[in-house]
């Protein structure tokens, strides 16, 4: 239980409190992401590409490619915001900066420098995705886009801990991999299957069981169809409440296996 | 007792019964030490003699398997974040914030403390004066000479007024200049009665700087106390320095055999012999016609003997 009560410590906030900082400082660069990639892949994929697709069924409704897109690249923006975060910028601050070895000669212990990272993580997954969010209303004035926005600011929570759960992905491969050269390997083998298998680009419809096992335990394909119900019918539907059980599982184990292997890696503790 | 006489009287820092081992190693085996307010503890030992794995249980980088540490009578494992408030900390490595200036370096580090360390602003101001770093105050810490960047680790780990210090070999690959000021430093922050912790290879600094030596081998103290008397128990009260390549040095071999003393170390082309007063007398009488040079021994000696003792 100690692993889950530093989330409340304040130590754990002092830590976000310290990237986010130098974050901000650099806002006017860091900002350019996440305005201008969700902007570009709807005009490339949604509108160029998404003019050559018919629209299509989707749940009963006759759907464009760029209505389909669009909510799909929200939850993919969380996605890959919290895990990159989690991954390059937390190593790079453990590994070649010494951050975490400064910090642990405080009252800041292990428990809270990851707690702070997972954290940190989520909060700017979170921030990109309501960018992300400005960037379709602005679609929705220009009338590409026709959004039901009421329930928006109930999905903040779960956008949030979904940021939560990939950084305890990320810092779980923070953890174990040798080098930063060896990211490749999770990325490639790990991340870029569970991004694009995910119902964010394009609908992942297979009769096959392993397909459908895979789809049943993806969180990110629940949190995109949930996402996607929400703003294009209205509807709460079980999607979410299976995104937010699964990002809470994940939570639950890999916060604590992350801990014990960077104990290892950090401190050079069993 | 009241609390101010109590805390001149007891130690600041009181570790006992330590041990830590890695990999089914012990490094740390059964390691006592106390430090007082305005007095200096300085740690010798070879590599690997457990100096570093010591001092980072002390700081609670580290949890012991063994023992306890009590931080101005606060156990540090069962309140960890009370007996880290008391501390401060300067690591054998740069570990500054290089996203931030130097002065921000000071303020950010306060953030790590509760209760808040108060006055912030006026602290920094005073130790950036004090470890004359005010000049650097907006620049970078990775620009820093390597002096520089040692006096603001230091001033780092006094941002929150600690009351025990730990440094871990703080002077190590400056120049003598740098590591002169910085000693400076070092007592000044004794006379103002912070309990500090010194790891060091430099055996003169060592010497110059603590009031207390504690000498670690294979993960054990094998002396402690005043810089003289640890000397005079590990290595002797007399030095010989003679000429290794003499006609004569297969006798001096067998006559230090046959004393129990064993080999003499080794300095390019000389010997140096560590010798009580009887031993010296002895020699004398024995190798009176031989030239040799007699010196007190300091702990450049201590530390060779230990080094031989351990191949």
């Amino acid at each position: 239980m100690r692993h889950y009560r530093a989330v409340a410590a304040w130590q754990s906030w002092v830590v976000l409190n310290r990237h986010m900082t130098v974050y901000l400082r650099n806002w006017h660069t860091a900002a350019l992401p996440p305005i201008f990639e969700p902007v570009i892949l709807l005009l490339v994929f949604g509108v160029g590409l998404g003019s050559n697709i018919p629209a299509f069924d989707w749940q009963s409704q006759n759907v464009s490619y760029l209505a389909y897109l669009a909510p799909g690249i929200l939850a993919y923006t969380v996605f890959m915001t919290a895990f990159f975060q989690a991954l390059f910028a937390a190593y790079i601050r453990m590994h070649y900066q010494k951050t975490w070895d400064g910090q642990l000669t405080t009252q800041v212990r292990l428990e809270h420098v990851v707690w702070g990272e997972a954290l940190w993580s989520a909060t700017l997954g979170l921030a990109y995705a309501v960018i992300v969010m400005f960037v379709l209303v602005g679609f929705s004035i220009t009338g590409w886009l026709d959004f039901h926005w009421s329930g928006v600011i109930v999905m903040l929570p779960l956008l949030f801990l979904a940021g939560v759960a990939f950084a305890a992905l990320g810092l779980l491969f923070t953890a174990i991999v040798p080098t930063i050269d060896h990211m490749n390997i999770p990325f490639y083998l790990v991340i870029m299957p569970l991004g694009f298998a995910s119902s964010t680009y394009f609908p992942l419809e297979s009769d096959a069981l392993l397909a459908q096992a895979w789809l049943v335990i993806n969180p990110l394909h629940h949190l995109a169809e949930g996402i996607r119900l929400l703003l294009l019918s209205g509807v709460w539907s079980f999607h979410l409440l299976a995104a937010m059980m699964l990002f809470g599982l994940m939570i639950l184990i890999l916060l604590p296996v992350d801990l014990r292997l960077l104990r290892r890696r950090v401190l050079g503790e069993r | 007792m009241n609390r101010k006489s109590a805390s001149i009287t007891s130690p600041l820092l009181d570790a006992r019964g330590l041990v830590k081992s890695f990999a089914s190693r012990r490094v740390v085996d059964g390691v006592d030490l106390q430090c007082r307010s305005g007095e200096i503890l300085g740690m010798l030992g070879a590599n690997g003699a457990g100096k570093t794995t010591t001092l980072r249980m002390c700081y609670g980088f580290l949890q012991p398997e063994a023992g306890e540490i009590h931080i101005d009578g606060i156990d540090r494992v069962s309140d960890p974040d009370r007996a880290n408030r008391l501390i401060g900390v300067c690591t054998q490595d740069d570990t500054f914030d290089t996203d931030f200036t130097v002065r921000d370096n000071l303020l950010r580090f306060a953030h790590y403390f509760r209760p808040r360390p108060t006055d912030m602003e006026n602290r920094v101001g005073q130790l950036l004066t004090r470890f004359d770093l005010a000049r650097y105050a907006d620049a970078k810490p990775d620009t820093l000479s390597g002096g520089y960047r040692r006096r603001l680790m230091i001033a780092r780990a006094l941002v929150h007024q600690p009351k025990v210090l730990f440094l871990d070999e703080p002077t190590t690959g400056l120049d003598p200049q740098a590591r002169m000021s910085v000693w400076e430093l070092v007592d000044g922050l004794r006379q103002e009665g912070l309990a500090i912790v010194l790891t060091t290879h430099y055996m003169d600094e060592a010497e110059r700087l603590s009031d207390n030596l504690m000498v670690l081998k294979a993960g054990q103290v094998v002396s402690g106390g005043a810089p003289r008397a640890v000397l005079g128990d590990l290595v002797g009260e007399h030095v010989i320095v003679l000429d290794a390549n003499i006609p004569q040095a297969g006798a001096v071999q067998q006559w230090l055999r046959e004393e129990g003393i064993g080999e003499p170390t080794r300095i390019l082309n000389t010997w140096q012999i560590a010798l009580d007063g009887t031993g010296l007398a002895h020699f004398s009488a024995v190798f009176g016609e031989l030239r040799f040079e007699v010196r007190p021994p300091n702990l450049d000696d201590l530390f060779l003997q230990l080094s031989d003792k351990d191949s």
